[in-house]
Protein backbone atom coordinates (compact mmCIF):
# COMPACT_ATOMS: atom_id res chain seq x y z
CA UNK A 1 0.00 0.00 0.00
CA UNK A 2 1.20 3.42 -0.89
CA UNK A 3 1.97 5.48 2.13
CA UNK A 4 1.52 9.19 1.68
CA UNK A 5 3.14 11.30 4.28
CA UNK A 6 2.02 14.62 5.59
CA UNK A 7 2.49 17.46 3.17
CA UNK A 8 6.09 18.60 3.31
CA UNK A 9 6.48 20.38 6.60
CA UNK A 10 7.81 23.89 6.87
CA UNK A 11 11.49 24.03 7.64
CA UNK A 12 11.72 23.12 11.32
CA UNK A 13 12.10 26.14 13.52
CA UNK A 14 14.68 26.37 16.23
CA UNK A 15 13.50 26.47 19.84
CA UNK A 16 14.69 30.07 20.02
CA UNK A 17 12.46 31.05 17.12
CA UNK A 18 9.49 29.29 18.66
CA UNK A 19 10.18 31.02 21.96
CA UNK A 20 10.43 34.43 20.36
CA UNK A 21 7.23 33.98 18.38
CA UNK A 22 5.21 32.76 21.36
CA UNK A 23 6.59 35.43 23.64
CA UNK A 24 5.67 38.11 21.17
CA UNK A 25 2.19 36.70 20.50
CA UNK A 26 1.33 36.50 24.18
CA UNK A 27 2.77 39.91 24.96
CA UNK A 28 0.87 41.65 22.20
CA UNK A 29 -2.23 39.73 23.26
CA UNK A 30 -1.90 41.09 26.80
CA UNK A 31 -1.43 44.63 25.59
CA UNK A 32 -4.24 44.34 23.06
CA UNK A 33 -6.66 43.02 25.67
CA UNK A 34 -5.71 45.83 28.02
CA UNK A 35 -6.18 48.55 25.42
CA UNK A 36 -9.23 47.10 23.70
CA UNK A 37 -11.24 47.00 26.91
CA UNK A 38 -10.44 50.42 28.28
CA UNK A 39 -11.23 53.80 26.83
CA UNK A 40 -8.12 55.52 28.15
CA UNK A 41 -5.84 52.70 27.05
CA UNK A 42 -2.24 53.87 27.04
CA UNK A 43 -3.00 56.69 29.46
CA UNK A 44 -3.53 54.20 32.27
CA UNK A 45 0.06 53.02 32.22
CA UNK A 46 1.12 56.66 32.65
CA UNK A 47 -1.64 57.79 34.97
CA UNK A 48 -0.73 55.47 37.82
CA UNK A 49 2.86 56.68 38.31
CA UNK A 50 1.78 60.23 37.54
CA UNK A 51 -0.81 60.35 40.31
CA UNK A 52 1.59 58.73 42.75
CA UNK A 53 4.32 61.19 41.81
CA UNK A 54 1.86 64.05 42.23
CA UNK A 55 0.91 62.90 45.73
CA UNK A 56 4.50 62.45 46.90
CA UNK A 57 5.56 65.71 45.32
CA UNK A 58 2.77 67.52 47.18
CA UNK A 59 3.46 65.82 50.49
CA UNK A 60 7.20 66.23 50.42
CA UNK A 61 7.55 69.67 48.92
CA UNK A 62 4.38 71.49 49.98
CA UNK A 63 3.60 69.97 53.40
CA UNK A 64 6.92 68.71 54.72
CA UNK A 65 10.24 70.31 54.07
CA UNK A 66 11.95 67.98 51.75
CA UNK A 67 15.40 67.01 52.96
CA UNK A 68 15.92 64.04 50.67
CA UNK A 69 16.34 63.60 46.94
CA UNK A 70 17.33 66.20 44.41
CA UNK A 71 15.95 69.23 42.70
CA UNK A 72 13.72 69.11 40.64
CA UNK A 73 12.11 66.62 42.96
CA UNK A 74 9.33 65.61 40.57
CA UNK A 75 11.91 64.40 38.02
CA UNK A 76 13.86 62.64 40.76
CA UNK A 77 10.64 60.98 41.91
CA UNK A 78 9.48 59.87 38.48
CA UNK A 79 12.89 58.37 37.69
CA UNK A 80 12.28 56.00 40.60
CA UNK A 81 8.52 55.60 40.31
CA UNK A 82 8.26 54.58 36.66
CA UNK A 83 10.67 51.62 37.04
CA UNK A 84 8.92 50.75 40.30
CA UNK A 85 5.57 50.53 38.50
CA UNK A 86 7.16 48.07 36.05
CA UNK A 87 8.63 46.07 38.92
CA UNK A 88 5.56 45.91 41.10
CA UNK A 89 3.18 45.32 38.18
CA UNK A 90 5.21 42.44 36.79
CA UNK A 91 5.88 40.80 40.15
CA UNK A 92 2.27 40.97 41.31
CA UNK A 93 1.02 39.77 37.90
CA UNK A 94 3.42 36.85 37.98
CA UNK A 95 1.60 35.51 41.03
CA UNK A 96 -1.25 34.79 38.62
CA UNK A 97 0.91 33.79 35.65
CA UNK A 98 -0.30 30.18 35.54
CA UNK A 99 -3.69 30.57 37.19
CA UNK A 100 -4.97 33.21 34.80
CA UNK A 101 -4.10 31.22 31.69
CA UNK A 102 -4.61 27.77 33.17
CA UNK A 103 -6.63 26.55 30.21
CA UNK A 104 -4.01 27.62 27.72
CA UNK A 105 -1.21 26.14 29.80
CA UNK A 106 -3.16 22.89 29.92
CA UNK A 107 -3.74 22.69 26.19
CA UNK A 108 -0.52 23.86 24.53
CA UNK A 109 3.03 22.67 24.59
CA UNK A 110 4.70 26.04 24.88
CA UNK A 111 7.98 26.60 26.66
CA UNK A 112 6.59 27.18 30.15
CA UNK A 113 8.83 30.06 31.15
CA UNK A 114 7.06 32.05 28.44
CA UNK A 115 4.22 32.61 30.92
CA UNK A 116 6.54 34.73 33.01
CA UNK A 117 8.49 36.24 30.16
CA UNK A 118 5.40 37.64 28.55
CA UNK A 119 4.40 39.48 31.75
CA UNK A 120 7.84 41.01 32.14
CA UNK A 121 7.89 42.04 28.49
CA UNK A 122 4.36 43.48 28.42
CA UNK A 123 4.98 45.55 31.55
CA UNK A 124 8.41 46.50 30.21
CA UNK A 125 6.88 47.84 27.02
CA UNK A 126 4.45 49.91 29.06
CA UNK A 127 7.41 51.21 31.05
CA UNK A 128 9.27 52.22 27.90
CA UNK A 129 6.13 53.91 26.63
CA UNK A 130 5.93 55.92 29.85
CA UNK A 131 9.45 57.35 29.45
CA UNK A 132 8.14 60.39 27.47
CA UNK A 133 6.36 61.50 30.65
CA UNK A 134 9.60 61.97 32.53
CA UNK A 135 11.15 63.63 29.49
CA UNK A 136 8.26 66.08 29.47
CA UNK A 137 8.72 66.96 33.14
CA UNK A 138 12.46 67.26 32.69
CA UNK A 139 11.90 69.84 29.95
CA UNK A 140 9.28 71.75 31.96
CA UNK A 141 11.37 71.77 35.15
CA UNK A 142 14.62 72.41 33.34
CA UNK A 143 16.51 69.29 34.35
CA UNK A 144 19.22 68.81 31.72
CA UNK A 145 19.79 65.36 30.29
CA UNK A 146 23.36 64.21 30.94
CA UNK A 147 25.73 61.58 29.54
CA UNK A 148 24.32 59.37 32.30
CA UNK A 149 21.47 58.45 29.97
CA UNK A 150 23.91 55.94 28.46
CA UNK A 151 23.28 53.81 31.56
CA UNK A 152 19.62 53.43 30.64
CA UNK A 153 19.97 50.20 28.58
CA UNK A 154 21.94 48.56 31.40
CA UNK A 155 19.28 49.64 33.90
CA UNK A 156 16.51 48.13 31.79
CA UNK A 157 18.47 44.91 31.24
CA UNK A 158 19.26 44.48 34.95
CA UNK A 159 15.69 45.16 35.94
CA UNK A 160 14.40 42.64 33.38
CA UNK A 161 16.80 39.99 34.71
CA UNK A 162 15.69 40.75 38.26
CA UNK A 163 11.98 40.54 37.50
CA UNK A 164 12.28 37.36 35.43
CA UNK A 165 14.20 35.77 38.31
CA UNK A 166 11.60 36.74 40.88
CA UNK A 167 8.77 35.72 38.55
CA UNK A 168 10.28 32.28 38.02
CA UNK A 169 10.33 31.78 41.78
CA UNK A 170 6.94 33.25 42.60
CA UNK A 171 4.77 31.97 39.73
CA UNK A 172 5.11 28.21 40.32
CA UNK A 173 5.11 28.47 44.12
CA UNK A 174 1.83 30.41 44.17
CA UNK A 175 0.16 27.44 42.48
CA UNK A 176 0.84 25.38 45.61
CA UNK A 177 0.80 28.03 48.28
CA UNK A 178 -2.01 30.43 47.47
CA UNK A 179 -1.17 32.49 50.56
CA UNK A 180 1.92 33.60 48.73
CA UNK A 181 -0.21 35.79 46.52
CA UNK A 182 -1.17 37.99 49.44
CA UNK A 183 2.26 37.75 50.99
CA UNK A 184 3.77 39.10 47.77
CA UNK A 185 1.42 42.09 47.84
CA UNK A 186 2.47 42.85 51.39
CA UNK A 187 6.16 42.47 50.60
CA UNK A 188 5.79 44.77 47.60
CA UNK A 189 4.22 47.47 49.75
CA UNK A 190 7.08 47.15 52.22
CA UNK A 191 9.62 47.16 49.42
CA UNK A 192 8.27 50.42 48.04
CA UNK A 193 9.39 52.27 51.14
CA UNK A 194 12.48 50.12 51.59
CA UNK A 195 13.71 51.04 48.14
CA UNK A 196 15.20 54.43 47.30
CA UNK A 197 12.22 55.72 45.33
CA UNK A 198 10.95 58.71 47.27
CA UNK A 199 14.45 59.22 48.65
CA UNK A 200 17.92 58.47 47.33
CA UNK A 201 20.30 55.74 48.41
CA UNK A 202 22.66 58.37 49.75
CA UNK A 203 19.92 59.70 52.06
CA UNK A 204 20.00 56.51 54.12
CA UNK A 205 21.76 56.84 57.48
CA UNK A 206 25.43 55.79 57.44
CA UNK A 207 25.75 52.06 57.83
CA UNK A 208 22.34 51.38 56.36
CA UNK A 209 23.55 52.47 52.94
CA UNK A 210 25.51 49.26 52.33
CA UNK A 211 22.63 47.11 53.52
CA UNK A 212 20.25 49.09 51.39
CA UNK A 213 22.39 48.26 48.37
CA UNK A 214 21.55 44.59 48.76
CA UNK A 215 18.10 45.50 47.57
CA UNK A 216 18.84 45.20 43.83
CA UNK A 217 16.32 47.94 43.09
CA UNK A 218 18.63 50.44 44.81
CA UNK A 219 21.45 50.04 42.30
CA UNK A 220 19.06 49.83 39.39
CA UNK A 221 17.31 53.07 40.35
CA UNK A 222 20.60 54.94 40.67
CA UNK A 223 21.28 53.83 37.09
CA UNK A 224 17.97 55.28 35.96
CA UNK A 225 18.55 58.50 37.87
CA UNK A 226 21.99 58.88 36.32
CA UNK A 227 20.21 60.28 33.25
CA UNK A 228 19.49 63.49 35.17
CA UNK A 229 21.53 63.16 38.35
CA UNK A 230 24.85 61.53 37.40
CA UNK A 231 26.31 62.42 40.81
CA UNK A 232 23.86 59.95 42.41
CA UNK A 233 25.31 57.01 40.50
CA UNK A 234 26.62 54.51 43.05
CA UNK A 235 28.76 51.95 41.26
CA UNK A 236 29.09 49.74 44.31
CA UNK A 237 25.31 49.51 44.52
CA UNK A 238 25.12 48.79 40.79
CA UNK A 239 27.59 45.91 41.05
CA UNK A 240 25.71 44.48 44.02
CA UNK A 241 22.41 44.87 42.13
CA UNK A 242 23.84 43.03 39.12
CA UNK A 243 25.09 40.16 41.29
CA UNK A 244 21.83 39.96 43.23
CA UNK A 245 19.78 39.98 40.04
CA UNK A 246 21.82 37.20 38.48
CA UNK A 247 21.68 35.14 41.67
CA UNK A 248 17.91 35.54 41.81
CA UNK A 249 17.66 34.54 38.16
CA UNK A 250 19.74 31.44 38.91
CA UNK A 251 17.54 30.50 41.86
CA UNK A 252 14.49 31.20 39.73
CA UNK A 253 15.63 28.85 36.97
CA UNK A 254 16.30 26.09 39.52
CA UNK A 255 12.99 26.51 41.33
CA UNK A 256 11.11 26.67 38.06
CA UNK A 257 12.73 23.54 36.62
CA UNK A 258 12.10 21.63 39.79
CA UNK A 259 8.45 22.56 40.17
CA UNK A 260 7.10 22.83 36.63
CA UNK A 261 6.11 19.15 36.48
CA UNK A 262 3.96 19.51 39.56
CA UNK A 263 2.55 22.83 38.34
CA UNK A 264 1.23 21.19 35.18
CA UNK A 265 -0.62 18.62 37.26
CA UNK A 266 -2.02 21.10 39.71
CA UNK A 267 -3.56 23.73 37.46
CA UNK B 1 -2.14 -2.15 6.76
CA UNK B 2 -0.11 -0.89 9.68
CA UNK B 3 3.07 0.64 8.39
CA UNK B 4 5.60 -1.49 10.14
CA UNK B 5 8.09 -0.54 7.47
CA UNK B 6 8.46 3.02 8.79
CA UNK B 7 12.09 3.58 9.62
CA UNK B 8 11.65 5.25 13.00
CA UNK B 9 8.65 5.61 15.30
CA UNK B 10 6.97 9.00 15.67
CA UNK B 11 5.85 8.38 19.24
CA UNK B 12 7.77 6.30 21.75
CA UNK B 13 6.34 5.88 25.22
CA UNK B 14 8.67 3.80 27.36
CA UNK B 15 7.93 2.89 30.95
CA UNK B 16 6.01 6.11 31.39
CA UNK B 17 4.08 6.81 34.55
CA UNK B 18 2.58 9.82 36.23
CA UNK B 19 1.73 10.34 39.85
CA UNK B 20 -1.11 12.35 41.33
CA UNK B 21 -2.13 13.26 44.81
CA UNK B 22 -5.31 11.69 45.97
CA UNK B 23 -6.54 14.70 47.87
CA UNK B 24 -5.96 17.87 45.94
CA UNK B 25 -6.16 20.04 48.99
CA UNK B 26 -3.61 18.00 50.83
CA UNK B 27 -0.87 19.86 52.59
CA UNK B 28 2.24 20.33 50.61
CA UNK B 29 5.60 20.94 52.09
CA UNK B 30 8.55 22.52 50.40
CA UNK B 31 10.47 19.30 50.84
CA UNK B 32 7.77 17.38 49.04
CA UNK B 33 7.73 19.85 46.18
CA UNK B 34 11.44 19.88 45.53
CA UNK B 35 12.05 16.20 46.08
CA UNK B 36 12.12 15.57 42.35
CA UNK B 37 10.80 12.61 40.42
CA UNK B 38 12.79 9.82 42.00
CA UNK B 39 11.44 9.69 45.53
CA UNK B 40 9.17 6.86 46.61
CA UNK B 41 5.41 7.32 46.46
CA UNK B 42 3.60 8.49 49.52
CA UNK B 43 0.49 6.73 50.79
CA UNK B 44 -1.83 9.50 49.61
CA UNK B 45 -0.64 9.30 46.04
CA UNK B 46 -1.72 7.14 43.16
CA UNK B 47 -0.57 6.42 39.65
CA UNK B 48 -3.24 6.99 37.02
CA UNK B 49 -0.75 5.55 34.54
CA UNK B 50 2.26 3.41 35.15
CA UNK B 51 4.73 1.38 33.11
CA UNK B 52 3.17 2.23 29.78
CA UNK B 53 5.07 1.14 26.67
CA UNK B 54 3.74 2.14 23.28
CA UNK B 55 5.51 2.65 19.98
CA UNK B 56 3.65 4.40 17.20
CA UNK B 57 4.78 4.65 13.60
CA UNK B 58 3.86 7.33 11.11
CA UNK B 59 0.42 6.94 9.60
CA UNK B 60 -1.02 4.69 12.31
CA UNK B 61 -4.40 5.55 13.76
CA UNK B 62 -4.81 4.53 17.34
CA UNK B 63 -7.94 4.40 19.44
CA UNK B 64 -7.64 4.52 23.21
CA UNK B 65 -10.30 2.54 25.06
CA UNK B 66 -11.08 2.26 28.74
CA UNK B 67 -13.55 3.16 31.43
CA UNK B 68 -13.68 6.65 32.87
CA UNK B 69 -10.69 7.51 34.99
CA UNK B 70 -8.39 4.81 33.66
CA UNK B 71 -5.86 7.28 32.29
CA UNK B 72 -6.94 7.73 28.68
CA UNK B 73 -6.84 11.49 28.67
CA UNK B 74 -3.72 11.53 30.78
CA UNK B 75 -1.96 9.40 28.18
CA UNK B 76 -3.06 11.83 25.51
CA UNK B 77 -1.75 14.75 27.55
CA UNK B 78 1.60 13.05 27.98
CA UNK B 79 1.85 12.59 24.23
CA UNK B 80 0.76 16.19 23.69
CA UNK B 81 3.52 17.30 26.03
CA UNK B 82 1.18 19.30 28.23
CA UNK B 83 2.03 17.01 31.13
CA UNK B 84 5.40 15.52 31.93
CA UNK B 85 5.86 11.93 33.11
CA UNK B 86 7.21 11.29 36.62
CA UNK B 87 9.01 8.19 35.45
CA UNK B 88 9.88 6.75 32.08
CA UNK B 89 10.00 8.71 28.85
CA UNK B 90 7.66 10.03 26.22
CA UNK B 91 9.33 10.96 22.96
CA UNK B 92 7.43 12.59 20.15
CA UNK B 93 9.08 13.31 16.84
CA UNK B 94 7.23 15.91 14.88
CA UNK B 95 4.62 18.47 15.67
CA UNK B 96 1.36 17.71 17.42
CA UNK B 97 -2.07 19.16 16.71
CA UNK B 98 -3.90 18.64 20.01
CA UNK B 99 -7.69 18.70 19.99
CA UNK B 100 -7.66 18.84 23.79
CA UNK B 101 -9.53 21.57 25.65
CA UNK B 102 -9.54 23.25 22.30
CA UNK B 103 -11.37 26.42 23.23
CA UNK B 104 -8.95 27.04 26.09
CA UNK B 105 -6.68 29.43 24.28
CA UNK B 106 -9.29 31.93 23.22
CA UNK B 107 -9.65 35.32 24.82
CA UNK B 108 -13.15 36.65 25.43
CA UNK B 109 -12.40 40.27 24.69
CA UNK B 110 -10.62 39.78 21.40
CA UNK B 111 -12.36 39.36 18.06
CA UNK B 112 -12.62 36.15 16.08
CA UNK B 113 -9.89 37.36 13.75
CA UNK B 114 -7.50 38.21 16.60
CA UNK B 115 -8.24 34.96 18.39
CA UNK B 116 -7.66 32.90 15.29
CA UNK B 117 -4.33 34.56 14.58
CA UNK B 118 -3.27 34.18 18.20
CA UNK B 119 -4.22 30.53 18.60
CA UNK B 120 -2.79 29.48 15.26
CA UNK B 121 0.43 31.29 16.14
CA UNK B 122 0.65 29.70 19.59
CA UNK B 123 0.32 26.30 17.98
CA UNK B 124 3.24 27.07 15.73
CA UNK B 125 1.83 28.46 12.49
CA UNK B 126 3.89 31.20 10.95
CA UNK B 127 2.44 34.55 9.99
CA UNK B 128 2.51 33.70 6.28
CA UNK B 129 0.77 30.36 6.86
CA UNK B 130 -1.94 32.03 8.91
CA UNK B 131 -2.56 34.60 6.18
CA UNK B 132 -2.66 31.90 3.51
CA UNK B 133 -5.11 29.69 5.40
CA UNK B 134 -7.17 32.40 7.09
CA UNK B 135 -10.14 32.37 4.70
CA UNK B 136 -10.19 28.61 4.60
CA UNK B 137 -10.29 28.35 8.39
CA UNK B 138 -13.06 30.94 8.64
CA UNK B 139 -15.07 29.17 5.93
CA UNK B 140 -14.68 25.83 7.63
CA UNK B 141 -15.88 27.30 10.93
CA UNK B 142 -18.77 29.00 9.08
CA UNK B 143 -17.96 32.28 10.77
CA UNK B 144 -17.51 34.54 7.76
CA UNK B 145 -20.08 37.00 9.12
CA UNK B 146 -18.50 37.16 12.56
CA UNK B 147 -14.86 37.91 11.82
CA UNK B 148 -14.83 41.09 13.86
CA UNK B 149 -17.22 39.94 16.57
CA UNK B 150 -15.76 39.65 20.07
CA UNK B 151 -15.24 35.99 20.90
CA UNK B 152 -17.44 36.18 23.99
CA UNK B 153 -20.49 36.88 21.83
CA UNK B 154 -20.19 33.61 19.93
CA UNK B 155 -22.40 30.67 20.80
CA UNK B 156 -20.66 27.68 22.33
CA UNK B 157 -21.13 25.75 19.08
CA UNK B 158 -19.41 28.51 17.14
CA UNK B 159 -16.53 28.51 19.61
CA UNK B 160 -15.92 24.81 19.11
CA UNK B 161 -16.17 25.23 15.34
CA UNK B 162 -13.56 27.95 15.37
CA UNK B 163 -11.26 25.89 17.55
CA UNK B 164 -11.57 22.73 15.51
CA UNK B 165 -11.05 24.64 12.33
CA UNK B 166 -7.76 26.12 13.55
CA UNK B 167 -6.30 23.01 15.14
CA UNK B 168 -7.22 20.72 12.25
CA UNK B 169 -5.47 23.13 9.87
CA UNK B 170 -2.15 23.03 11.70
CA UNK B 171 -0.69 20.54 9.19
CA UNK B 172 1.17 18.79 11.96
CA UNK B 173 2.01 15.12 11.42
CA UNK B 174 0.31 13.95 14.63
CA UNK B 175 -3.32 14.59 15.52
CA UNK B 176 -4.64 14.06 19.05
CA UNK B 177 -8.40 13.95 19.54
CA UNK B 178 -10.03 13.82 22.97
CA UNK B 179 -13.81 13.44 22.75
CA UNK B 180 -14.21 16.94 21.39
CA UNK B 181 -16.42 15.70 18.62
CA UNK B 182 -19.23 14.99 21.05
CA UNK B 183 -20.14 18.67 20.86
CA UNK B 184 -21.44 20.59 17.90
CA UNK B 185 -24.43 19.80 15.73
CA UNK B 186 -24.69 16.79 13.49
CA UNK B 187 -23.82 18.64 10.31
CA UNK B 188 -20.63 20.05 11.73
CA UNK B 189 -19.69 16.72 13.29
CA UNK B 190 -19.88 15.14 9.86
CA UNK B 191 -17.63 17.86 8.54
CA UNK B 192 -15.13 17.21 11.31
CA UNK B 193 -15.17 13.50 10.57
CA UNK B 194 -14.61 14.18 6.89
CA UNK B 195 -11.69 16.42 7.82
CA UNK B 196 -10.15 13.73 10.03
CA UNK B 197 -10.58 11.19 7.22
CA UNK B 198 -8.81 13.59 4.90
CA UNK B 199 -5.94 14.03 7.35
CA UNK B 200 -5.62 10.27 7.80
CA UNK B 201 -5.55 9.78 4.05
CA UNK B 202 -2.75 12.35 3.98
CA UNK B 203 -0.65 10.08 6.19
CA UNK B 204 -1.21 11.75 9.56
CA UNK B 205 -0.85 9.79 12.76
CA UNK B 206 -4.00 9.80 14.88
CA UNK B 207 -4.39 9.30 18.61
CA UNK B 208 -8.09 9.10 19.39
CA UNK B 209 -9.85 8.88 22.74
CA UNK B 210 -13.54 8.06 22.61
CA UNK B 211 -16.33 6.09 24.17
CA UNK B 212 -18.06 5.75 20.84
CA UNK B 213 -17.46 2.33 19.31
CA UNK B 214 -18.59 3.44 15.87
CA UNK B 215 -16.14 6.32 15.76
CA UNK B 216 -13.32 4.14 17.00
CA UNK B 217 -14.01 1.57 14.30
CA UNK B 218 -14.32 4.24 11.67
CA UNK B 219 -10.98 5.95 12.29
CA UNK B 220 -8.72 3.52 14.06
CA UNK B 221 -6.83 0.44 13.04
CA UNK B 222 -5.05 -0.21 16.29
CA UNK B 223 -6.42 -0.06 19.81
CA UNK B 224 -4.95 0.52 23.25
CA UNK B 225 -6.97 -0.75 26.19
CA UNK B 226 -6.18 0.98 29.45
CA UNK B 227 -7.43 -0.39 32.74
CA UNK B 228 -6.42 0.55 36.29
CA UNK B 229 -3.53 2.62 35.03
CA UNK B 230 -1.96 -0.13 33.00
CA UNK B 231 -1.96 -0.97 29.33
CA UNK B 232 -3.75 -4.32 29.25
CA UNK B 233 -4.03 -4.84 25.51
CA UNK B 234 -2.37 -3.37 22.44
CA UNK B 235 -3.94 -5.00 19.39
CA UNK B 236 -6.07 -4.31 16.30
CA UNK B 237 -9.05 -2.17 17.25
CA UNK B 238 -11.65 -4.94 16.78
CA UNK B 239 -9.86 -7.22 19.22
CA UNK B 240 -9.46 -4.42 21.72
CA UNK B 241 -13.14 -3.49 21.55
CA UNK B 242 -14.10 -7.15 21.92
CA UNK B 243 -11.92 -7.52 25.00
CA UNK B 244 -13.30 -4.34 26.49
CA UNK B 245 -16.90 -5.43 25.91
CA UNK B 246 -16.12 -8.82 27.39
CA UNK B 247 -14.72 -7.23 30.55
CA UNK B 248 -17.37 -4.63 31.08
CA UNK B 249 -20.27 -6.11 29.18
CA UNK B 250 -21.40 -2.94 27.47
CA UNK B 251 -20.57 -0.85 24.49
CA UNK B 252 -17.68 1.48 25.19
Amino acid sequence: MLVTFASPARPPRTPAQVYRQTLWLLTTRDLRVRYSTSALGYLWSVLDPLVMAGIYWFVFTQIFDRSVGQEPYIVFLLAGLLPWVWFTGAVSDSTRAFIKDAKLVRSTRLPRSVWIGRIVLAKGIEFVLSIPVIALFAIIMGAPLTWGVLWLPLAILLQAVLIVGIGLIVAPLVVFFRDLERAVKLILRFLFYASPIIYGLADLPDGLELWGSFNPLAGIITLYRASFFPELLDLRAVVIAAIMSLVLLGIGVLVFRRTVRAVLKEI
Amino acid sequence: MIETSSPSPVITVSGAGIRFRRNRRGRRSFKDLFAGAKRRSLPNEFWPLRRIDVTVHAGESIGVVGRNGQGKSTLLKLVAGVMLPDEGRVEVHGGVAPLIEITGGFVDDLTVRENLTLTAGLHGMTRAEIDARFDEMIDFAELADFIDTPYKHLSSGMKVRLAFSVISRLEEPILLVDEVLAVGDKGFREKCYARIDELLAGGRTLFFVSHNERDLKRFCTRGLYLDKGALVLDAPIDEVLAAYNRDYGSTP
